[in-house]
């Protein structure tokens, strides 16, 4: 603990996480709704693609996103700007390797919801903002609360893609996992056991909570769905 | 009200009727009577009067689905209080407790959803469907989620509260029991609408011999017609020769569908129209004993109150003669 670089790297790391889990609020829960209700051609290959995130090695990802957003790829030619080795190719990295965890989440949560409430909130009169706001999240929220915790807690201990699109420089886009090995590379073991002390509570308790918001969820739900 | 829709999807469907009273869209599962509900309500596209062009939002009607989709987070006030959201907030709860007393649960107010029995949770999806202010109330099998036992008294109980209020309901349904207690039934089957009219019209003279089963007719034999007189047409059946009361379009030499309910078949003697037969199934229902009587080849089903089992000395295989009555003989076109 009495080394700068790793709380550096815990802050950094908490912001990546904090900010990839916004982001996949927003992209994430539409695309759970079209996921879970909507059918259209090229539906299966959607899902694929966002499961895919869940079997690559997260260094294929990571080389990928390396070539799109690096110096010479096409972003950079096209829109004149590198996000390679920054912290937003940290985040661009981590959006995409934690959306199935996220989209699981959302996507369960507005499986299990009734639509007949849906429906008929808008034969009472509501339109779309009042049934989001009154009637959608108010009885979703445990299961989109609890994806975006799992996806936070998956984006706080993520590797391969960080380093890949990151680099791990030290205070820039070093996150705590490579952190953790570089200590032990450098035989730093009472260094790597503290952080990787931190990251084993912080994850314990992000699951426990997850774990108790399924049974809130459970409890609600069969009033809804029966 | 009268309504006249067209639906393209999920059902093909184009038809006209009129809503007064408590009227019911009677017809087997899948001919789209929920389509038809859903489509008034502006939830599928559809086209047609009234409310053309309106979202569902902005369309007058109560709309109940099945299950009745009570909002499981809300209390049953705040579900009622849901459509007063143009009133000011404190405004809304005493207009929700109104609608409550008026469907006669104002004492369940506090309560969730999960904690109401299936009639309450019907009454308090009601009054949150009539804080809308209806034109019209769109009921979807409003007697299926309920105990069976008791929803013909739950659900009778319900019908009295809305007759005073004056809204037009259209339920959807294939319960006999509620049809029997509209004031009009529009019979949907899969070719469209086989036939509308008043209750007793329906229930009396079915058009056709879809409607005829739909609407409780199990006897249905094929018949010719002999001969004409002043009221009454003289029939060859597969029953024996038959007297029934003759309706205008009936030409002798036509061939007809002769049907009789089986609560309607009597074990009278000495009248007209006896047939006689053996005794094949006989068995209790509820306080009523069911049977069928063999008569050349064909059964005839019937409902008799259970002391005639004693008078008669019924029994399987036994014989018996009844008698079909003119009147309650009903022809349909063959």
């Amino acid at each position: 603990m009495d080394d700068p670089v790793f709380w550096q790297t815990l802050r950094l790391t908490f912001e990546v996480s904090l900010v990839t889990t916004a982001i996949l609020l927003l992209l994430g829960l539409p695309l759970g709704w079209v996921l879970a209700h909507k059918r259209f051609p090229g539906k299966r290959v959607l899902e694929s693609m966002v499961l895919l995130p869940l079997t690559l090695p997260p260094t294929v990802l990571g080389f990928y996103l390396l070539l799109l957003l690096g110096q010479n790829g096409p972003i950079a030619q096209t829109f004149g700007f590198t996000w390679a080795f920054r912290f937003e190719g940290l985040v661009v990295g981590s959006v995409l390797f934690s959306l199935p965890f996220a989209l699981n989440g959302y996507r369960e949560a507005f499986r299990s919801l009734d639509l007949d409430l849906i429906q008929t909130a808008r034969t009472l009169g509501a339109g779309w903002r009042r049934v989001w706001l009154e009637v959608i999240l108010p009885i979703t929220w445990p299961g989109i609360l609890s994806g975006s915790i799992l996806a936070f807690a998956h984006t706080l201990g993520e590797f391969g893609v960080v380093l890949m699109v990151g680099g791990s420089i030290p205070g820039k886009t070093q996150m705590v996992s490579i952190y953790i090995y570089d200590q032990v590379q450098a035989l730093q073991f009472g260094r790597a056991a503290e952080a990787s002390g931190v990251l084993l509570g912080v994850s314990f308790a992000l699951v426990y909570l997850v774990r108790t918001l399924e049974d809130v969820w459970r409890l609600r739900m069969p009033s809804s769905t029966r | 009200m009268e309504i006249a829709y067209a639906l393209e999807h999920p059902v093909k469907l184009r038809l006209r009727l009129r809503a007064e009273g408590l009227t019911v869209l009677l017809g087997e599962s899948g001919v789209g009577k929920t389509s038809l509900l859903k489509a008034l309500a502006g939830l599928i596209p559809a086209s047609g009067q009234p409310f053309t062009g309106l979202r569902a939002e902005k369309r007058p009607v109560g709309y109940l689905p099945q299950h009745f989709a009570l909002f499981p987070h809300l209390r049953a006030w705040q579900n009622v209080a849901f459509p007063l959201a143009h009133l000011p907030r404190p405004a809304r709860r005493p207009k929700a407790l109104d609608y409550l007393e008026l469907m006669g649960i104002a004492e369940l107010a506090e309560r969730f959803p999960r904690q109401l029995s299936g009639g309450q949770q019907q009454r308090v999806a009601l009054a949150r469907a009539l804080a809308r202010e209806p034109q019209i109330l769109l009921l979807d099998e409003p007697t299926s989620a309920l105990d069976a036992a008791t929803r013909e008294e739950v659900f009778g109980g319900v019908l009295e509260r809305l007759r005073g209020l004056q809204i037009p309901i259209l339920a959807a349904t294939h319960d006999q029991w509620l049809a029997q207690r509209a004031h009009r039934v529009a019979v949907l089957t899969r070719a469209g609408l086989a036939q509308e009219g008043s209750a007793e019209e329906v229930f009396g003279r079915p058009a056709t011999l879809e409607v005829a089963r739909l609407v409780g007719f199990r006897n249905l034999w094929e018949g010719t017609v002999l001969g004409l007189q002043k009221d009454r047409v003289r029939l060859e059946t597969r029953l024996g020769p038959l007297q029934a009361t003759r309706p205008d379009w009936a030409r002798v030499g036509q061939r007809v569908w002769v049907g009789i309910r089986s609560e309607e078949v009597f074990t009278l003697d000495g009248r007209e129209n006896c047939v006689r037969g053996r005794v094949r199934h006989l068995y209790s229902q509820g306080l009523r004993l069911r049977g069928e009587l063999v008569v050349g080849e064909v059964g005839l089903d019937f409902l008799l109150p259970r002391y005639k089992q004693a008078q008669l000395g019924l029994a399987e295989g036994r014989e018996l003669e009844v008698a079909l009555e003119p009147r309650f003989l009903h022809l349909i076109p063959g």
